[in-house]
């Protein structure tokens, strides 16, 4: 916060020479979020742009960050403002599609050169609403299962084979729940996945009915049985700090979270990730624009740099152990082996190609949660 | 201009400062409690009911239990200030429990979290001590977390008041007793509590107020379920982006802060009257 205020305050002092433009970024998510734009794209962009300057806001982790920054579009639009005060933004996957209907963004994609770069089907479709266009991935990030081999030497493979290791090892599994974090929510949305009886396709892409919400009754009562025998968690740190204690063998995890507390040494360096067969989701984070930006081909050229082979090699995936947001193919030329093969050291690209999934559409996913509510947290 | 005008101009800054930051934002909160898509009804608190009926009643228990607990403490810190005889341990003590008091409750529940916690902090110095096998050891985060979080940082403030008042009281009737030959606990029981009762209760129904509106520590301390409102409320604006419930949930949590509100109120018009 510190650094935030002060770098606020002297960008504010050397951006006033005239014709200089102050790009304003607000960012969700984690400091992470804040660190990377302040620490490296924002210098990268200033280079490249000198006399411009980059000025980062961070609105908080998780959904509530986005939560946010739709909030602040929304009385902009509501107060019929000529120019907004944010040029870029980055926001959860569940958020894209609702600014696009509200038509709140700008559709800029076919508009820089990395445009033609993205290829996953989560650029174009954003939980069930049509953001094609409108939205560039910063990166994809995935869920899976952390352990530790030395109290889980054969892995499950599967959800069937973790709820068997979980019945035999009361406790060692542990979960945030889901009002601790995203990885928790994955776990849940993955358990309905294997366990739900309808279509786990629908839940992904739509569209919404009101009668599969009702096919999930047994699901939940086995995932509430499945908890009892579970650790709670304190969150999505709280689960790693719990298997690096020892204290838990098993929990879900985002990858990326987990690589940068491993490379920090923060997470015992034996320790390994499955991604359990039906799969988990993931998600990306998404650059907007939004229509009414006071710098827009600036805002442009930002996130034109910032969706860049070089910057999703060297920023994305080699500082932060993110999947990359652009295909791959793009990004591979540009890193060394060893980074590249990190990423996929426990988790294959066919495991991930197979059992990375997205989160259902919004209204599934406001289903699962109410009926995890009521279900299995009652 | 007429002396009344001229007061209530004087006022008017102060009124409408109250007006605009505090009555407004309440009274859109409790109507928000009541609109359910663009209409009034009680929707929100069907919802509230069904969901978080568990976590209406854990929260009561748990504020209540802390309160308790926080009174029983501070009684018996405020009562070894007052009557203790070793000088020296009265000095340390005197020293040492306000600390708490200064530290916020969001360091509290950082602090708890590696110290409860299974291979945590307590269980380590209990194991090392002997007192329990490493196979014993169990965390605490979950509801004594909670309790044992709020406790530690509002027994000082409960303490500071009560020891306040203690020492305010005349001598005279605690010599007497204890000339007539009453045990200390007895004199602690039967002759100071009694004449400090008000001030306690004062300080126990303002811990409690503020018990209820911490976030941090259910948030951070206790992963289980039923968790607090403030966790609930909190969950329901930052996942589903749903005000109604949410408003629900701060009216409902709103009438229990009321009721302990309503004793305090009584109090001070008696002492007034």
């Amino acid at each position: 916060m510190k650094t935030i205020l002060q770098a606020t305050l002297a960008l504010g002092l050397v951006a006033s020479p005239a014709k200089a433009a102050e790009l304003t970024v607000l960012t969700a998510g984690d400091q992470n979020m804040v660190d990377y734009i302040n620490d490296y794209l924002g210098p990268l962009f200033e280079k490249e742009n000198p006399g411009n300057t980059v000025r980062v806001v961070g609105t908080g982790p998780g959904d509530a960050g986005s939560q946010k920054i739709t909030e602040r579009f929304k009385a902009q639009a509501d107060a019929g403002s000529e120019k907004w005060d944010t040029d870029v933004a980055v926001v959860h996957e569940k958020f894209a599609g609702p600014m696009v209907t509200a038509g709140y963004l700008e559709a800029y994609r076919p508009k820089i050169d990395t445009g033609k770069m993205v290829t996953r089907a989560n650029a174009d479709m954003a939980l069930g609403s049509n953001v094609s266009g409108y939205v560039m991935p910063m990166f994809n990030s995935q869920t899976a299962i952390a352990y530790n081999p030395a109290m889980v030497p054969n892995p499950p493979k599967s959800y069937d084979e973790l709820v068997a290791w979980a019945k035999e090892h009361p406790k060692q599994f542990g979960y945030n729940g889901i009002k601790g974090g995203a990885s928790g929510v994955s776990f849940v949305m993955g358990w309905i996945y294997a366990y739900g009886e309808g279509d786990a396709k629908k839940l992904m892409n739509g569209p919404f009915d009101e009668a599969e919400t009702k096919k999930w009754d047994k699901a939940f009562a086995s995932l509430k049985e499945f908890t009892t025998n579970a650790t709670l968690t304190p969150g999505n740190a709280g689960t790693l700090d719990m298997l690096s204690r020892g204290e838990i063998a098993m929990g879900p995890v985002w990858v990326d979270m987990f690589y940068s507390w491993q490379a920090d040494g923060r997470l015992p360096p034996e320790l390994k990730l499955v991604l359990p067969a039906p799969g988990m989701p993931g998600q990306p984070m998404h650059y907007v624009i939004p229509a009414k930006s006071a710098n827009e081909a600036l805002a442009e050229k930002f996130v034109a740099l910032a969706t860049s082979p070089e910057v999703q090699a060297d920023g994305i995936v080699k500082k932060f152990n993110w999947y990359p947001g652009i295909d791959a193919e793009f990004v591979k030329p540009k890193l060394d082996e060893a980074t590249w093969n990190k990423l996929f050291v426990d988790i294959s690209p066919e495991d991930l190609a197979k059992y990375g999934k997205p989160f259902p559409i919004a209204p599934y996913n406001k289903a699962i949660l109410e009926a995890y509510e009521r279900q299995t947290a009652n | 201009m007429s002396k009344r005008l001229f007061g209530l101009l004087l006022v008017l800054p102060a009124l409408a400062v109250i007006v605009l930051l505090f009555i407004v934002p309440l009274a859109a909160s409790v109507i928000g409690a009541f609109e359910v898509t663009g209409a009034y009804g009680l929707g929100n608190f069907v919802k509230a009911f069904e969901l978080y009926r568990n976590d209406t009643i854990f929260t009561v228990l748990i504020v209540s239990l802390s309160t308790v607990l926080i009174g029983l403490f501070s009684i018996a810190i405020g009562g070894y200030l007052t009557l203790g005889e070793n000088p020296r341990a009265v000095a340390i003590l005197r020293w040492l429990y306000r600390w708490p008091m200064f530290i916020p409750f969001i360091v509290v529940g950082q602090i708890l979290r590696t110290f409860l916690a299974k291979n945590g902090l307590m269980n380590n110095l209990l194991i090392n001590a002997g007192v329990i096998t490493p196979l014993q050891a169990t965390a605490f985060l979950d509801w004594r977390g909670i309790v044992i979080a709020f406790v530690w940082k509002q027994v000082p403030f409960v303490a500071l008041l009560v020891a306040g008042a203690m020492a305010s009281i005349d001598r005279g009737t605690i010599e007497a007793a204890r000339n007539l030959g009453a045990s200390r606990l007895r004199i602690l029981i039967e002759i100071v509590v009694p004449q400090i009762a008000t001030t306690l209760l004062v300080g126990l129904i303002l811990s409690f107020v503020t018990m209820m509106s911490v976030l941090s520590v259910p948030l951070m301390v206790n992963a289980q379920s039923p968790t607090m409102l403030t966790a609930d409320i909190a969950f329901r604006i930052n996942a589903y982006g749903d005000y109604g419930v949410a408003n629900a949930l701060g009216l409902i949590s709103l009438v229990i802060t009321s009721g302990v509100a309503w004793i305090y109120l009584r109090h001070t018009m008696k002492e007034r009257a």
